[in-house]
């Protein structure tokens, strides 16, 4: 495992993403390492640094998030 | 079933695992030349583009853009790009580019309109779109020889190798997508193989092995072997080496801007015809307007 404490992303990258799913915009969550669609419930994992914008690796938001 | 033959997520994988594989880089030899080709093309376009999105283009392109003021670099995995995407679902904001490169990075697309739509959409006014797909001219040796030999042991046969859009097609894609001054050309060429082993080691190693939705039968290895039994014996040259046709269709489109020339609306002409062939005018003895 990488230190993922030390990885930040790009904001430039932030700001041409969407969610793939809603096609909204994403929070970027650092500590978890995701990014968070509200608008689609999901939750895309940030892996190694690079992330992973595809519906089927995504993580449903559970309710208190 | 046609409708939807690729399984996205089963092309991934595959992807994914040649990828991590030791044989992936040299194998990549046609995405690196379809990378070269769309380069030489841009070179060609004498325009600075300072923010570009490169769709499987791979360390070729991250290198060619290295200075751009902006470039985004995606696949469909992780390993070597900024991020990992489905083409079908484009993560990407509206107008967020002026440039988008793809070579090859489009064949298992089962979508492909709708996903020429959303790239267009992710281009600013007169951005371009350049990408490389596969021709139905490739593989068509080993289209034919595993079809044979599917045939032959079992009495049936599956689609072993993916459908591929022609030159005509792939310009009427880009027309429905919304691209302004849409252009498809082809390129087909002939790689040498020292044997039928080889291009199907190669084809594994790319992670370009079919990705059909649904059970697909496996093939039998006596359908395998036989398959490229026929191969060798049809298409073997003299030196025992054997060929394999890709054909590499390049698309060329425009994001929809007022500066693009376009056709005059018809019957909009200021100068007659004649005039401009310095001849007189002959009546063809029909009327436009029915007489009174």
């Amino acid at each position: 495992m990488t230190d993922q404490s030390t990885t930040d992303l790009d904001p430039r990258l932030l700001e041409v993403l969407v969610c793939p799913h809603a096609r909204t915009p994403l929070r970027y969550d650092r500590a978890k390492q995701e990014l968070v669609s509200a608008a689609a419930r999901l939750a895309y994992p940030i892996r190694d640094g690079v992330p992973v914008l595809i519906v089927e690796e995504a993580r449903e938001l559970g309710p208190e998030e | 079933m046609l409708d939807h033959p690729f399984d996205p997520r089963r092309h991934r994988l595959r992807k994914r695992r040649a990828a991590a594989g030791p044989g992936f880089r040299d194998a990549c030899f046609l995405q690196i030349r379809a990378a070269e080709d769309l380069l030489e093309r841009l070179e060609a376009i004498h325009r600075p583009f300072a923010r570009v999105f490169s769709l499987g283009g791979g360390l070729r392109l991250r290198k060619a853009f290295a200075g751009a003021a902006f470039a985004l670099h995606a696949d469909m995995m992780e390993r070597g790009s900024d991020l990992a995407l489905d083409p079908e679902r484009l993560p990407i904001a509206r107008q967020a580019f002026d440039l988008i490169v793809a070579p090859l990075a489009l064949g298992w697309v089962n979508d492909l309109p709708g996903a020429l739509v959303q790239l267009r959409l992710s281009l600013r006014p007169d951005g371009l779109f350049l990408a490389t797909l596969f021709g139905p001219e490739t593989l068509r040796e080993l289209r034919v020889v595993l079809l044979e030999a599917e045939a032959e042991g079992t009495g049936g046969a599956a689609l072993r190798v993916a459908p591929f859009p022609d030159l005509r097609e792939a310009a009427g894609l880009l027309q429905r997508a919304g691209f302004a001054l849409p252009a498809a050309d082809r390129e087909v060429t002939t790689v040498r193989y020292r044997d039928p082993w080889r291009l199907l080691q190669d084809l594994r190693a790319m992670g370009e092995t079919a990705a059909f939705c649904g059970p697909v039968r496996p093939l039998r290895r006596q359908v395998v072997m036989r398959a490229l039994q026929l191969y060798q014996e049809r298409y073997a040259f003299p030196d025992g080496r054997v060929p394999a046709t890709f054909e590499l269709i390049t698309l060329t489109g425009w994001a929809p801007h007022e500066s693009q020339q376009k056709p005059l609306a018809p019957g909009s002409a200021k100068a007659r015809l004649a005039d401009a062939l310095g001849v007189p005018e002959q009546s063809t003895g029909e009327t436009a307007k029915p007489k009174a």
